[in-house]
């Protein structure tokens, strides 16, 4: 098991490298030039390599390469003498456009991102779930084609429909809710979950009509093995037929699911952030690119593969726990 | 000039344009003159009266500043947050609507500074008992140190003009390694004297701008000043979570009697940003809660018009003053086809500007322009224009004119535009269809619009590009975009005509060199027709800062040397108990 660990945690650190060089390079060959971003309206030539110095960014780009990696794990010290801007472990590059280290501003807005993802994510798998083995149970009947009508219907609705009519109808014509404007959770626990419902419901709904259809299909499959069959002739109780043989055993490729959705969503969900003014980690990235802010934009892209990636993992382990086969 | 805030403020559309026409229709035969275009109140008023001291100001946005570090705060709206609120300039503009506020009056100095030598020496004295936050004292020297801090290649983007005027500034990049600048002197602690190039009349109205305010040495943070400027206005931060939240109160050291601009009447000024444009309109039409004491920063979507427009109690709170800034069509003339002046004046006459302010938002939003230099640098009213004929264009004027270039069958032209702008390109296509010229029009994301068309390698024949002057004077204007040395091969940006003349440069350093004020800003009106001569760009429109406030906001008026942004120095609230927060 400690071989299999490690064999995927070097796997984990080879795919971020890659990603880290690819993103890189990308931005080095873009015509835009955020030195030119920060010189401003008038920039001479002159004043503009001066930036440019300052910046780093007239080293070669396999040494501006070597330096951000490095920056990563021991942290490094942007320009020298007098000038010169510390940014510490783990140095992810330097947001000049908002004077902080691109780290900061990520564990500034996580918080906020993860508020959104958890959040929408234990709506989606009530609703998805609850929906799913509702209508796996009950297939073929009257209950099981409505729910997965309207789980057609919900998920071929794009997020900034959904959100937009939520805004209309809860906001602006009752008034039942709020503008979400975003307070943190240890500052006030009930306003943190009034200002976050709607963008929690809009999410949620999106992916749990996929969570519906996907859990319905997969119950379906595992109810009709002979093992629930030898489980029900058992004379078992329904209902720890279905919960504890069907359930566990149908929820696995929906967990496989669930990990990569939540690791998408942790860096960032840029439309529903946008659309609902709320200050995470999607509308750091959406800023960062109308600036130009290339820092970030890397920043937010790694913590995305990270989280990704890392997510894939936690699933794999999950998968050789459950089943010794995997660890070889 | 905000060249970012005009990347961001998408155009406004057609749908606007046809809300407008609804809403102003039934005013049609009430004649009160040109304000029955106005959309909202009248220029020269003010929304809500006088305000009462204390409680929250709350502002929407929808952004993060750019800078607020004063030697790099060179957004105009920007500019008035930081210079109204957090510190204070040698000389400031009046706080009146209209054009009272264009006038300069002594803010840090006792007067609007003396000058000798025939301009080239400017010597400012600071009033007694000026404190910063901390309760210290602010001296002459913590301007000269703020001024040089712009010269730090690490603090770049703001105001250059020190750049320009000071003498002996070539190569100097600011005080971090030691190094100080020779020509600005500070015999006291309430003396400064700068020595200039040349002499440079309007100089008291340069030290409006942000890089004259005071730093004192030893709060230097480099970069990181930006994220807390110390304060020698009526506000200091309290807090600042970029891209999200700015919390102001009070700076307990300011007096008000060394004020007279600053009025301070918020207790707190909270500042919300990374909102949605139409959801920040919608908050403020409601007016709901803590939203009545709520303005917003950025212009209102054009989508969120027709639900002001029609309702006198919303549209009494709309305040849509002039912008300052011109709106231009610039010609490429730096290779075929407009090298041909001939062409150039065709253009003229070929483009229907009429079609430009339908597809801009109206009449009641956009002006047509008839000069370059904007109506507020021609002594308030606009210029006549060089080119005459109807506002729909002269079709038959330019089909002559393109047949005297020999180019009576048309040509093919292409044109870049940033989305938002699409609409106006397409109102373009078709008024030069008209005589036979064809348009390509490209567009590209807002975000990247200034690095295509400043690429000058690469450049499209024709962009619609804007310029606003820093404070009323020409000298903010002309020379930044139509100054052949100015242009740059990549990141070109003013002269995005790429207008190369020997003569017109000649004259803007003659004009630049003139000591009395009042000639030069004559010259500089010549010195606009005989460029409009040449014609590097197409004058197009004027347009108006659309902004709403919740109905407890009192004082609010859109100041003209902002472009149209609220005056922050005497914004405040009808009712603070109503505020929240």
């Amino acid at each position: 098991m400690i071989a299999y660990l490690i064999r995927r945690i070097l796997g984990v650190a080879g795919v971020l490298l890659a990603i880290c060089a690819v993103t890189f390079t990308i931005f080095y060959l873009l015509p835009a030039d955020p030195a030119a971003a920060a010189c401003g309206k008038t920039c001479s030539p002159e004043r503009l390599a001066e930036v440019r110095h300052f910046m780093g960014l007239d080293q070669p780009v396999w040494r501006q390469f070597g330096d951000y990696l490095v920056g990563i794990f021991a942290g490094r010290e942007l320009g020298s003498g007098p000038h010169a801007i510390q940014c510490g472990f783990p140095c992810l590059g330097y947001s000049y456009e908002n004077a902080l280290p691109v780290w900061d501003l990520l564990m500034d807005r996580l918080p906020v991102s993860v508020s959104l993802a958890f959040g929408a994510a234990c709506l989606w798998l009530v609703l998805g779930l609850g929906a799913g083995v509702t209508a796996a149970l009950r297939k073929g009947g009257l209950l099981d084609r409505t729910l997965m009508v309207g789980a057609v219907a919900t998920a071929s609705l794009p997020v900034y429909f959904t959100a937009v009519m939520l805004l209309y109808g809860l906001v602006r014509l009752t008034g039942l809710l709020p503008y979400p404007a975003y307070v943190a959770l240890t500052d006030d626990p009930f306003a943190w979950a009034a200002n976050l419902l709607l963008p929690w419901v809009a999410l949620a709904l999106l992916y749990a009509a996929m969570y519906a259809r996907q859990s319905r299909s997969s119950m379906i499959e595992t109810m009709e093995q002979p093992y629930i069959r030898t489980a029900r002739a058992k004379g078992l109780p329904a209902r720890t037929v279905v919960v504890k043989h069907g359930l566990r055993s149908a929820m696995t490729p929906v967990l496989t699911l669930f990990g990569m959705d939540l690791g998408a969503l942790l860096a960032g969900a840029v439309i529903t952030e946008s659309i609902f003014g709320i200050p995470g980690v999607g509308r750091l990235f959406y800023d960062a690119l109308q600036r130009s802010d290339q820092p970030v934009v890397l920043g937010v892209t790694l913590l995305a593969a990270f989280f990704i990636v890392a997510a894939n993992v936690v699933i794999d382990l999950l998968y050789a726990v459950v089943d010794p086969r995997v660890r070889n | 000039m905000s060249r970012r805030s005009r990347a961001l403020s998408v155009s406004l559309s057609t749908s606007l344009a046809l809300a407008l026409l609804g809403a102003c229709s039934p005013q049609g035969g009430d004649d009160r003159g040109p304000d029955v275009r106005q959309p909202g109140v009248a220029t020269g008023t003010v929304i809500g009266g006088t305000p009462k001291r204390g409680g929250t100001l709350t502002v929407l946005s929808n952004q993060d500043f750019a800078h607020l570090d004063p030697a790099r705060n060179w957004v105009m709206p920007t500019m008035d947050f930081g210079t109204r609120l957090i510190y204070r300039t040698l000389t400031t503009f009046r706080a009146a609507p209209g054009k009272r506020g264009s006038e300069i009056v002594p803010d840090l100095a006792t007067d609007l500074g003396r000058s000798s030598d025939g301009g080239r020496t400017w010597t400012f004295t600071l009033k007694s008992g000026l404190r910063y936050e901390d309760g210290t004292p602010i001296r002459a020297r913590d301007i000269k140190y703020n001024v040089e801090r712009s010269f730090a290649p690490d603090l770049a983007g703001g105001p250059d003009y020190a750049q320009r005027y000071l003498a002996g500034a070539e190569g100097y990049t600011g005080p971090l390694d030691g190094k100080h600048l020779d020509s600005i002197r500070t015999p006291d602690d309430r003396t400064i004297v700068f020595s200039l190039r040349g002499p440079v009349a309007e100089f008291s109205s340069t030290v409006t701008l942000p890089t004259f305010s005071p730093v004192p040495a030893s709060r230097e943070k480099g970069v990181q000043y930006d994220l807390r400027p110390f304060s020698s206005g009526p506000y200091r931060i309290e807090s600042y979570a970029r891209g999200k939240k700015l919390v102001l109160g009070r700076n307990p050291h300011w007096d008000a009697a060394t004020d007279p601009v600053r009025k301070a009447y918020p207790d707190r000024i909270v500042v919300i940003q990374g909102l949605k444009g139409g959801q920040i309109d919608d908050r403020i039409i409601e007016s709901a809660g803590a939203d009545a004491s709520a303005v917003e920063w950025s212009d209102l979507q054009p989508s969120s018009v027709a639900k002001v427009l029609p309702k006198p109690g919303i549209r009494q709170r709309l305040s849509a003053e002039r912008t300052g800034c011109t709106d231009m069509l610039a010609l490429n003339t730096s290779r075929a086809p407009f090298d041909d002046p001939k062409l150039r004046r065709a253009m003229q006459y070929a483009v229907d500007k009429q079609a430009q302010v339908t597809a801009n938002g109206g009449p009641a939003l956009n002006d047509i322009a008839t000069a370059y230099l904007p109506p507020s640098l021609t002594g308030g009213r606009a210029a006549d224009p060089v080119h005459t004929g109807p506002a729909t264009g002269d079709v038959k004027k330019a089909e002559k004119l393109l047949a005297e270039a020999g180019r009576g069958d048309g040509f093919d032209t292409t044109i870049t535009v940033s989305t938002g702008d699409k609409t106006r390109a397409e109102a373009l296509q078709q008024s030069l269809a008209r005589v036979g010229i064809r348009l390509r029009i490209e567009t590209v994301d807002p975000s990247v619009y200034y690095d295509t068309i400043g690429d000058t390698a690469n450049a499209p024949d024709m962009a619609i590009s804007g310029w606003c002057p820093d404070y009323p004077s020409a000298a903010t204007f002309l020379p930044f975009v139509f100054d052949g040395r100015t242009i740059k091969a990549k990141g070109n940006q003013g002269n995005v005509s790429q207008f190369r003349d020997k003569a017109v440069e000649r004259r803007m350093d003659e004009i630049a060199a003139m000591p009395d004020a009042t000639a030069a800003a004559k010259a500089w009106n010549a010195l606009d027709r005989e460029i409009q001569r040449k014609s590097p760009a197409v004058p197009l429109l004027w347009e108006r800062k659309p902004l709403l406030v919740g109905d407890n906001i009192a004082g609010a008026f859109g100041h003209p040397s902002w472009t149209g942004q609220f005056d922050f120095a005497v914004i405040g609230l009808k009712d603070p108990s109503r505020s929240q927060g």
